[in-house]
């Protein structure tokens, strides 16, 4: 089994964001990126497989800044090969919609028989990266999905998860896409020092096969939430307290004082 | 068995000098009580050693006798003496160990102890009786020169005892005797008390290398992982066979102390006894040694400082906890920090580009080293930078940076975590990965030297770079706001005189010797000390050395903080309890809520005290 695990840097939520001049994007100049959390999982998942059942891991990422690092990370953490695609300059960072003509095209000529990605990311809110790939290949695709088990070759069996705690086991023919939410397991720590020496290997680049996916949306003005106001503090001992919340309570008619 | 090299064969002078300094007791006299009975043991020991000779040399040597040279005159006296010296001392210890039973004690084998003390009393004993005898019997010393045995013959003779029997009776004490001393001997070497014979080679070969830095082979080559026996230096096992069981080191231990499984008495013990029980290749991290012990510690050296034989349990620790980390044996919360450290350089996993947010919140602009020479780089830290509770701090000493008109600049986003605590978690590869970028980033700036507010920076950047071949002048900011303040630059004004206590924090007292500046300062801001108990050497270490910041206490009985701010509460006086590491203001911070004393006592850091001094001055 060939598995090609699909990777995207998303801003560092860590940091402040800030609304960049022009309202349509964060300000990125102040932002760090990061490995988006999903696919960090879809990884793992990856190198999951292999270690139970044997595959080849191969992780890609549309080239830009930090991606060597992440993908020399990928190598450390256990994929055997990693390559960044490089894709003719775009205004700003590339959206999981528009990159699936590029990532499609990647699966099929690398020959993977499935592909993971993260369910969703920060940026990706609604999760569009594995179900327009798997419609762009062709393939079955499921989404949220918490655990793969490989049955006799030319199926996959996996758990998706819903809300509530309710999950479904759901088989599919390979060759699959996958939308990944959590890994079977935890992520593994990698150590400093197999980090050190991946870092020494240099990540392929090939150029792109297919035009990235032209927007057919368009972010017309981004904003952070409004400050919800209204919340007040109450100072003071425990059953001054209590009295003031009954007062509130009181007062919204919330409750009903005898 | 199959073991590591270890170079401790160089500087034999300075090696026989703390050798000289541990036969002097110097540790030892540290606890008053048990350092003056082992005194006392230790030198009748020597003195009592003559009669040894005397009564072998008799048998295996006929006609052999110390006469000559003394043997019934002075060295006869002296017998006698130590003899009741002895027998004070074991009865002082033993008085010790089953009735004042101090908590150090818990763990050690005290029956060992119980055995030695029972034949140490059996062998002068029957040498007193043996010499009695010979003086009732007409043989051997003359009375003036055993006035203990004297006084025993005289009471046997006052029993009407024969000569003819004292003399048989001789013959039965000196065989009782002779046989002790070989029971002695038989029993020493696989007993505690083998440290009678390790203790000195394990002081002569002790670590003679700078305290603050874990040797790493060459820049290269990281230090290795210690998983089985094969891993560990002669030097580790010899350590583990001088121990006395004493226990200062767990009395002395903060992990042990909040109820953590860890103390560096049974870690040592536990080594020993796998060393002689288990294959060579047997694995120790886990069966012997469990991890929660190895992640328990703090990494403070206390136990090191009271090791009366310099055993060496930090290098172990570390060395163990790198076969965790290799394995990939790291708990949830450690992990998280650690990973962060990877990706944007500091554990609390926010972004690198808010290093110097911190500085928004000054009335002028600080100066990016990165982009203009500077007198003072300031090597920040995490915690200064990205806590806000030290942010604050952080603010001040900029702003006493400035009135002293110091010409200083920061990393701004190019500095990361220096490293210090991520090498003693065992993660060497992220040590090697950070230090070698801050290093990058330093020799692309101009400076004269460093100064930081984090002990824990100070000591990577002083000490542990140099492996990496990059070495600087780097100072402490305690030491260097006094030296501004003595050379005229930060005059400080006339303030309301108050009691304070003062927390060394480890990494600047134990292991950068920085005693005495902080406690300067305090006293140029107009505050009078009163020092806890555990002060300098001995100073109590909060709890989150080590990479314990990064882990959970919820298994702690109690907080090391919470434990020594109730130390500074006994005080009694002291309104303030001052520190001089970032990571102290929060862990103090936290304890002084914790336990609901804020009315009491409240945590300030050096600089605050300075500010609010510098402010009085017009
Ligand atoms: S270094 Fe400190 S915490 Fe660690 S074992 Fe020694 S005394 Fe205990
Ligand atoms: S390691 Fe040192 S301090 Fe601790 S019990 Fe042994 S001899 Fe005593």
């Amino acid at each position: 089994m060939h598995i090609m695990v699909v990777l995207r840097l998303v801003a560092d939520l860590g940091g402040d964001i800030e609304i960049a001049h022009g309202g349509k994007d964060i300000d990125r100049e102040w932002v760090d990126l990061k490995l988006n959390e999903f696919d960090d999982h879809a990884l793992e998942e990856a190198i999951f497989l292999k270690e139970i059942v044997g595959a080849k891991v191969t992780a890609i990422m549309i080239d830009g800044d930090g991606v060597e690092r992440s993908l020399q990370t990928a190598l450390a953490r256990g994929a055997d090969e990693a390559r960044r695609i490089a894709v003719d300059d775009t205004d700003g960072p590339i959206s999981s919609r528009a990159m699936t003509p590029v990532v499609a095209a990647a699966a099929a000529e690398l020959g993977a028989d499935l592909v993971l990605t993260g369910v969703q990311s920060p940026e990706d809110i609604f999760g569009q990266l594995a179900p327009s790939l798997g419609a762009v290949l062709g393939w079955p695709q499921a989404s949220a999905v918490s655990s793969v088990k490989p049955d006799d070759g030319s199926t996959i069996t996996v758990q998706q998860e819903y809300s509530g705690g309710v999950s479904a086991a759901i088989r599919l023919p390979l060759p699959a896409v996958l939308g990944v939410q959590t890994a079977s397991r935890p992520i593994r720590y990698v150590t400093g020092s197999k980090l050190r020496q991946a870092m020494a290997e240099e990540i392929p680049r090939i150029e792109a096969t297919a035009a990235v996916a032209m927007p057919d949306v368009e972010i017309v003005e981004l904003r952070v939430p409004d400050e919800a106001g209204g919340a007040v503090m109450l100072d003071g001992d425990a059953d001054a307290i209590a009295d003031e919340i009954l007062r509130l309570l009181a007062d919204r008619a919330l409750l009903q004082v005898c | 068995m199959i073991s590591q090299p270890a170079m401790r064969f160089d500087q034999p002078g300075r090696r026989l000098q703390g050798l000289l300094a541990a036969i002097g007791h110097r540790r030892l006299i540290r606890n008053r009580y048990s350092g003056i009975l082992h005194a006392m043991i230790f030198v009748s020991f020597f003195v009592l050693a003559t009669a040894i000779v005397q009564s072998f040399g008799s048998v295996l040597f006929p006609g052999f006798s110390l006469a000559p040279v003394g043997g019934d005159t002075w060295i006869a006296l002296a017998q006698d003496v130590f003899a009741i010296v002895m027998l004070t001392g074991v009865a002082l210890a033993a008085w010790q160990r089953l009735v004042l039973r101090p908590a150090r004690f818990k763990g050690s084998n005290n029956t060992d102890a119980n055995i030695i003390y029972i034949l140490i009393v059996i062998i002068v004993v029957t040498m007193l009786l043996e010499a009695a005898f010979a003086i009732v019997a007409g043989s051997g010393a003359s009375a003036i020169w055993r006035p203990v045995s004297a006084t025993l013959g005289a009471a046997f003779t006052a029993m009407r005892m024969s000569p003819e029997f004292a003399s048989q009776a001789h013959d039965v004490f000196y065989w009782l005797h002779v046989g002790a001393i070989l029971a002695f001997v038989v029993y020493i070497p696989g007993s505690k008390h083998r440290h009678m014979l390790l203790a000195a080679p394990n002081v002569y070969f002790r670590s003679l290398k700078p305290i603050g830095q874990i040797p790493r082979p060459t820049p290269e080559v990281p230090p290795p992982p210690l998983a089985a026996a094969t891993d560990f230096a002669w030097k580790d096992m010899l350590d583990t066979y001088a121990c006395t069981e004493c226990g200062r080191c767990q009395a002395a231990c903060p992990a042990y102390a909040s109820g953590l499984p860890l103390s560096p008495k049974l870690l040592i013990t536990d080594l020993r006894d796998h060393f002689v029980t288990q294959p060579a290749d047997a694995p120790i991290v886990g069966p012997t040694i469990s991890e929660d012990t190895l992640w328990a510690c703090t990494t403070c050296r206390a136990c090191m400082e009271v090791c009366p034989v310099h055993i060496e349990h930090l290098p172990k620790i570390i060395g163990m906890r790198r076969t965790l980390i290799e394995n990939g044996n790291i708990q949830p919360m450690l992990q998280t920090a650690l990973s962060n450290l990877q990706r944007v350089g500091n554990s609390m996993g926010t972004a690198s580009k808010m290093r110097a947010r911190w500085t928004k919140g000054l009335p002028f602009n600080v100066k990016d080293a990165r982009k203009e020479p500077v007198d003072v780089l300031w090597f920040v830290g995490d915690f200064a930078s990205y806590d806000p509770r030290v942010q604050e701090i952080s603010r001040t000493v900029a702003l006493l940076f400035q009135r002293a008109g110091v010409d200083f600049g920061i990393l701004y986003d190019s500095e990361r975590n220096s490293g210090n605590d991520v090498h003693r978690v065992g993660e060497e590869g992220l040590f090697e990965t950070l230090a070698r970028e801050n290093i990058a980033t330093l020799s692309a700036c101009t400076f004269k030297r460093i100064v930081t507010t984090d002990p824990h920076s100070l000591n990577a950047l002083a000490q542990e770079y140099s492996a990496f071949g990059a070495t600087y002048d780097v100072v402490h900011y305690s030491a260097f706001l006094l030296e501004l303040v003595e050379a005229g630059r930060l005059p400080l004004g006339p303030t309301e005189r108050r009691t304070v206590t003062y927390h060394d924090p480890c990494y600047l007292g134990r292991y950068n010797g920085g005693f005495d500046a902080p406690r300067a300062l305090i006293a140029r801001a107009g505050c009078a000390i009163n020092e806890m108990g555990r002060c300098r050497e001995n100073s109590f270490c909060c709890g989150a050395g080590g990479g314990r910041i990064w882990q959970d206490d919820s298994a702690m009985t109690e907080r090391p903080s919470e434990n020594r701010i109730r130390e500074a509460l006994a005080l009694g006086d002291a309104e303030l309890f001052v520190v001089a590491c970032p990571k102290d203001s929060v862990m103090y911070g936290a304890a002084i809520d914790a336990l609901g004393v804020s009315d009491r006592i409240k945590v300030v850091d050096l600089a605050e005290l300075v500010m609010s001094a510098a402010e009085t001055h017009s």
